[in-house]
């Protein structure tokens, strides 16, 4: 598979330099060492070379160059994808696009801003609220992946329920082909019905059909104040129905997250925020906006949170309090990561009304198999991320998980839902595609693929392979 | 030693492969490639470790000794990785010795032996002297606390030496105290690090460093609650002098962090608690990113060193500071350099001189 790797690597690397530069190319295999995974377990591939493009031109004449010869091309970010979307494992080039990052133009009144693919997340948040505007995702990544990732995956946050994920604000893109030709679709435009849909598609394409090289954002005007509140539940079942209660009531906060008992725990165990250790679930709910709107709508969260079985509900009374509300839903999977070692981490959703029927059968999936598994997640948008810790040296464990996995996924899939809310397919789901898709959309998404990238050279083994 | 016996099993498997360090590394902000970020250097580590990569690779090489060591992609780990150890480790195997960087031979044999012991027992003589009259504050009832000074700061700036004794009115300084060995684990020697390490610990009471590479490394080898940097030390005795005034206003007063200390001993609210008491205190921005110096690095990469530094000094040119305090020789001489070459005014001080100025000037009629 990767005979490349040794035969080819020389010149490979010279050819490349002609394009970009040598130093920003590498072939030495021990530099080559990081970028053979990314943030999941049990994933790796080994690259012939990564190349560090600095503009879309070398963008495109590195795959020109790649697609003449028929050598993968992986697009990579900051690596953080937790379904090895990033992971190169049929070998060839890692495009690592972390030097173009750069802000191109922030519009005000577009409400716009126009960036390079190596932005992270955090740095256009902070750029953008500088001129009080407002950019909603927020991947638990924020503060180091890309916005370049953020798109190809379509990546969610914690504000979901309110403002969507990562699609809802791509409103252009400037794109690579395999081939080398450059396209745009859409721009700072907020109608533009000429031609398919190509934004859409390749949001989420996870650099299987094109390499994005600009992007182009929609923006909102920044809230006023933001305030957050937490209530405990005797379980989860308990926590998923006072969800089903607020949304009735006719209120879409803007965080509606979610944390079982063992979560609860570890997170208390890692980060010693005073939580309640013998509740069997908690919810943190939150809302931005105007002062008093923001102060009435939580209050009355609140109070719908008791009303449906809260054993208690407070709300945050200073902004720090808040920040360290959301803080203990940020850090749950690190400190679930401290338990076993090990975790492999999933991302079923189901339509919201179902979330307690999925989440009962996590509960029943993972006590029949004896396997470790905690669940935390976005409530308001029936995403549920069920982690399963082990030891990484015991095989049994993670086989356990394993099993474990390949029945939520299929609990998930009988509920209408499905199998990845906001991570990603990847290496790491893409056996589990076709019992949700079908064999006939599987067979449309490789033709798709064939339209994009003939020669297939486009993160390979991922979606469309 | 054999690949697999480098690192500390445990430590090298904290590592989750989150990628949330990338953006605190200063290395991977000047290179954007993920060879030079912490995460990287960790996977390489376990590379090396399962026998993939030789230790000795020149790529390997490389970036073991282009990490500055600054640790600050600990406090933001969630896994909690001790990345710090790990770096120590692969030092220690990557220059053991004829592969020690040639600079650094003389650095660490002068460290280990009589040379320096003798010219710092001539300087501990400047040390030696009696606290001021209007020193600020007694020492607390019941401490026993010894000073211990680092050995480049007795070196290259005695008069910090002086000054902490001077104003930690009560403490102990030892005549006959050596390195205590953060020089040695830093560059590729843990052993002998620890060895003098545990020498300096094995004295009793509570240990005050004025070096946060020191205090940091002694830390490590006796324990946090054996180990207070100077300004915790100062901040336990009450009462500060200052403010000090300059064309009747107070100074204007900066911090450059010392990585070890903000990092490895998580003290960085204290210097800044003591600086706002001797003047108008100046947040600058990226105080807490390394300053490149880094310990032997600026001696060894000298190039990277100074690309290292270069956003702080655009930082530092709008601030207008009377004064830049450091809480770190190494960083001292950094930024004295630094401050020098881009011809800006602020006057480079360690904490302490700075505190013994003020207690002079309250003494002055």
């Amino acid at each position: 598979m990767s005979t490349l790797a040794t035969d080819a690597a020389p010149s490979l690397g010279a050819d490349l330099g002609r394009i970009v530069g040598a130093p920003n190319v590498e072939t030495r295999p021990a530099a080559l060492v990081p970028y053979r995974t990314d943030a999941t377990f049990g994933f790796s591939g080994i690259p012939w070379a990564v190349v560090r493009p600095g503009d879309t031109e070398e963008v495109s004449r590195v795959l020109r160059f790649a697609n003449d010869r028929g050598i993968p091309v992986v697009p990579r970010g900051a690596g953080t994808s937790l379904a090895a979307g990033a992971v190169p494992t049929h070998g060839g080039i890692v495009l690592a696009l972390t030097r173009m990052n750069r802000i191109a133009s922030i519009n005000p009144i577009d409400l716009t801003a126009v960036v390079q693919p190596g932005v992270t997340t955090q740095d256009l948040a902070r750029a953008v609220a500088e001129h009080r505007l407002y950019y909603p995702p927020d991947p638990g990544s924020q503060r180091v992946s890309t916005l370049g990732g953020n798109v190809a995956t379509n990546a969610g946050g914690l504000h979901g329920l309110k403002y969507g994920n990562t699609a809802g604000y791509v409103l252009g893109v400037e794109a690579v082909l395999a081939d080398g030709q450059v396209i745009r679709a859409g721009g700072q435009l907020l109608k533009d019905v000429a031609g398919f849909d190509l934004v859409r598609l390749l949001t989420g394409s996870e650099g299987a059909l094109a390499v994005l090289t600009e992007l182009t954002l929609a923006l909102r005007p920044a809230p006023a104040t933001r305030t957050t509140g937490l209530a405990y539940f005797a379980d989860l079942k308990a926590a998923s129905n006072a969800v089903r209660g607020v949304v009735a009531a006719g209120i879409l906060p803007a965080t509606l997250e979610f944390l079982d008992a063992k979560c609860i725990r570890a997170v208390e165990d890692y980060a010693q925020l005073g939580l309640d250790t013998d509740a069997g679930a908690m919810l943190l709910f939150g809302d931005d906006g105007s002062a008093a709107e923001v102060e009435r709508t939580v209050a009355e969260i609140a109070d719908l949170m008791r009303e449906f079985g809260a054993t208690s509900a407070q709300v945050a009374t200073a902004a720090a309090e808040s920040e360290a509300l959301l803080s203990a839903r940020r850090c749950a999977l690190p400190a679930l990561s401290r338990l076993g070692g090990a975790t492999m981490l999933e991302d079923v959703g189901v339509p919201r009304s179902l979330l307690p029927e999925l989440v009962r059968r996590i509960d029943e999936i993972a006590d029949e198999s004896g396997a470790t598994v905690a669940t935390f997640g976005h409530a308001g948008d029936g995403n549920a991320h069920p982690v399963g810790c082990f030891d990484p040296g015991d095989h049994e464990q993670r086989s356990r998980v394993a099993a474990a996995f390949d029945d939520i996924f299929a609990a998930a899939v009988e509920l209408g839902g499905t199998i990845t809310g906001e991570h990603g397919v990847g290496a790491a789901k893409l056996p589990y595609l076709e019992a949700q898709l079908g064999s006939a959309q599987m067979a449309l998404l490789a033709r798709i693929k064939q339209a994009f990238d003939p020669v297939g050279i486009l993160n390979p083994g991922k979606l469309g392979s | 030693m054999s690949a697999g016996d480098i690192f500390d099993a445990e430590e090298l498997g904290t590592c989750i492969s989150c990628g949330f360090c990338l953006p605190s590394c200063p290395t991977y902000k000047l290179t954007g490639d993920e060879a030079s970020s912490p995460r990287g250097r960790i996977a390489l580590m376990r590379a090396i470790d399962h026998g993939e990569v030789d230790v000795f690779d020149v790529a390997a090489r490389e970036q073991g000794s282009f990490c500055l060591g600054c640790r600050a992609c600990e406090p933001v780990c969630p896994a909690g990785v001790p990345y710090g150890n790990l770096i120590e480790d692969l030092r220690n195997a990557q220059w053991k010795g004829r592969r020690r960087p040639l600079r650094i031979r003389p650095l660490l044999s002068f460290a280990d032996r009589g040379r320096l012991i003798r010219l710092a027992g001539r300087l501990r003589r400047h040390a030696r002297f009696s606290p001021p009259s209007a020193s600020p504050a007694t020492a607390p009832e019941g401490s026993d606390e010894i000073l211990m000074l680092g050995c480049f700061e007795r070196s290259l700036f005695p008069a910090v030496s002086r000054a902490a004794a001077a104003t930690l009115p009560g403490i102990e300084v030892p005549q006959d105290q050596g390195c205590c060995g953060a020089l040695h684990a830093h560059n590729g020697d843990v052993e002998r690090g620890e060895e003098l390490a545990r020498r300096l610990a094995d004295r009793p009471g509570r240990i005050v460093s004025t070096a946060g590479g020191c205090a940091a490394h002694i830390a490590a080898v006796a324990g946090r609650d054996r180990v207070v940097d100077y300004s915790e030390a100062l901040l336990d005795r009450g009462s500060l002098p200052g403010p000090i005034l300059i064309d009747g206003r107070p100074a204007r007063i900066g911090l450059q962090d010392s990585c070890h200390l903000r990092n490895g001993m998580g003290v960085s609210a204290e210097p800044r608690k003591v600086i706002s008491a001797l003047g108008a205190y100046v947040e600058v921005p990226g105080a807490g990113d390394c300053c490149g110096a880094a310990g032997t690095y600026a001696l060894l990469r000298r190039k990277d060193s100074r690309r290292v530094v270069a956003p702080k000094i655009a930082a530092l040119a709008v601030l207008d500071l009377d004064f830049l305090v450091v809480v770190n020789p190494g960083c001292q001489r950094q930024m004295i350099g630094v401050l020098r070459r881009a011809r800006l005014r602020a006057r480079v001080v360690h904490l302490a001189e700075l505190v013994a100025l003020a207690a002079a000037e309250a003494e002055a009629p």
